[in-house]
């Protein structure tokens, strides 16, 4: 069975090499970061906060990204040099105030509507977990055993192995859905019951709901196929029934949609008498976390 | 043993997509930290003043007016529950009342909503006002 089709872009290395340290960083900044992403008490604590204190907030996170880095950096090949790690935690943060931006503007906590000052404390605010999820990104998903593993045994082994084990198609096709259902409740079954899902359910409109549907899939391929954790070749020669790298991405977002409407139904935030756009909005805002917690069940198999 | 250190020298040197990654990032912190300095700087130290103002703009559908309004805060703090009232007076009577609260209003922030009544607000004076707020 063909295993599945790696697309490599015909770039030089070190912009390939920085191109996956980035997407790494990213990638650990989200898993991080979703869930307080989904608490609307950090959003108004980024609202009324002085601009002195986000200025206070700054630098402390600078600190405590500092240290992380110097620890174990988010670059393959990071240095312990202290203007190493001075530079690398002023990345991690650029990446991780990004995202948070970026993310808040999806869910439409930032809109044209707000000031400049809650904006960026919104910002800030929510930029501390993604940031510090970038510093961690190695270290949130390194899996050092299962690499160990992995590189310990050759393609033949291992096929040897599979066919010793007599697993068919069908049973990594049920490994798949079992890892991205388990990633998904890991991460979404604690926003499920909040007031969070109704209330960014109310303001997103078709366009934005698509826009967060792309976005799902976007970051779900990204931490699987695209960051450079440890078990990505793992995953690449993992036989399912999708064999290829967007194919198992799409069947994993149906598979962590299905997971979102179960856990919404479970806490009684959806009943049957609630009309289908209602279904379809909040599970698409839960799809999102979901996602990115099927993603890492993936990546952790 | 000259090899090696050469070698070692290379891996800690930044390569030039590093660089620019890093000049990007320096590039973001510096305008975030920019902004936030700015507003530090020039923030009004004054109390929120809010203001209500409605659309002309009033539509009809079954038998109800829906009549938009946009608050803002104009002052130097945020404030929370903001209370906004509509009152139609008819022949100096107060014939209809439409409320509506704001949960949050960040300074500099705009909200917008609508009142819906039961009467047509053209026929009579509509007041619309500001009653309260609370600060976080």
């Amino acid at each position: 069975m063909p295993a599945k089709r790696v697309h490599q872009l015909k770039i030089s290395p070190t912009w390939s090499k920085e191109f996956r340290d980035l997407v790494n960083g990213i990638s650990g900044g989200f898993l991080f970061g979703i869930p307080l992403l989904y608490t609307m008490e950090v959003w108004f604590i980024g609202s009324e906060v002085q601009p002195s204190v986000l200025i206070y907030i700054l630098s402390t996170t600078y600190i405590i990204i500092f240290f992380l880095i110097r620890v174990q950096g988010f670059r393959r090949n990071s240095s312990h040099r202290i203007i190493e790690a001075v530079a690398e935690s002023i990345e991690a943060m650029a990446i991780g105030t990004v995202c948070a931006a970026l993310m808040l503007v999806l869910l439409q906590q930032i809109t044209r509507e707000t000031s400049v000052n809650e904006g960026l404390g919104k910002i800030i605010f929510e930029g501390v977990p993604f940031s510090l999820g970038v510093a961690l990104s190695k270290t949130i998903l390194s899996g050092e055993r299962a690499l160990a593993n992995v590189s310990n045994s050759s393609p033949a082994k291992l096929q040897k192995k599979r066919s010793t084990a007599k697993q068919t198609i069908w049973q990594y096709t049920l490994a798949d859905f079992s890892a991205t259902a388990i990633g998904a409740v890991f991460i979404a079954f604690a926003i499920a019951p909040t007031d969070e899902v109704p209330m960014l359910a109310a303001a997103a409109s078709p366009p934005w709901m698509l826009a967060i549907m792309a976005t799902s899939l976007l970051v779900s391929y990204t931490i699987v196929f695209a960051a450079g954790f440890t078990n990505q070749k793992k995953r690449y020669q993992q036989q399912g029934l999708f064999q290829r790298p967007w194919g198992e991405t799409v069947f994993s977002y149906l598979v962590s949609l299905l997971a979102a409407v179960l856990m919404l139904w479970f806490f009684h935030q959806l009943s049957v008498e609630d009309p289908w756009s209602l279904w379809l909005s909040y599970t698409v805002i839960l799809g999102l976390p979901a996602t990115i917690g099927g993603a890492a069940g993936r990546i952790a198999i | 043993m000259n090899d090696v250190a050469g070698d070692q020298k290379k891996q800690s040197e930044r390569s030039f997509a590093e660089n620019v990654s890093f000049g990007i990032s320096l590039l973001v912190l510096s305008l975030l930290v920019g902004l936030v300095v700015y507003q530090w700087i020039t923030k009004k130290d004054q109390p929120p003043v809010l203001s209500v103002t409605t659309d002309a703009q009033v539509r009809q559908t079954g038998g109800q007016f829906y009549i938009p309004f946009t608050v803002a805060n104009t002052g130097g703090e945020t404030v929370e529950s903001v209370e906004v009232v509509a009152e139609l007076n008819l022949n100096g009577k107060i014939e209809d009342i439409g409320s509506q609260q704001i949960d949050f209003l960040s300074d500099g922030e705009t909200n917008s909503g609508a009142f819906i009544l039961n009467q047509n607000p053209n026929q009579g004076e509509l007041i619309v006002r500001v009653t309260g707020y609370k600060l976080p």
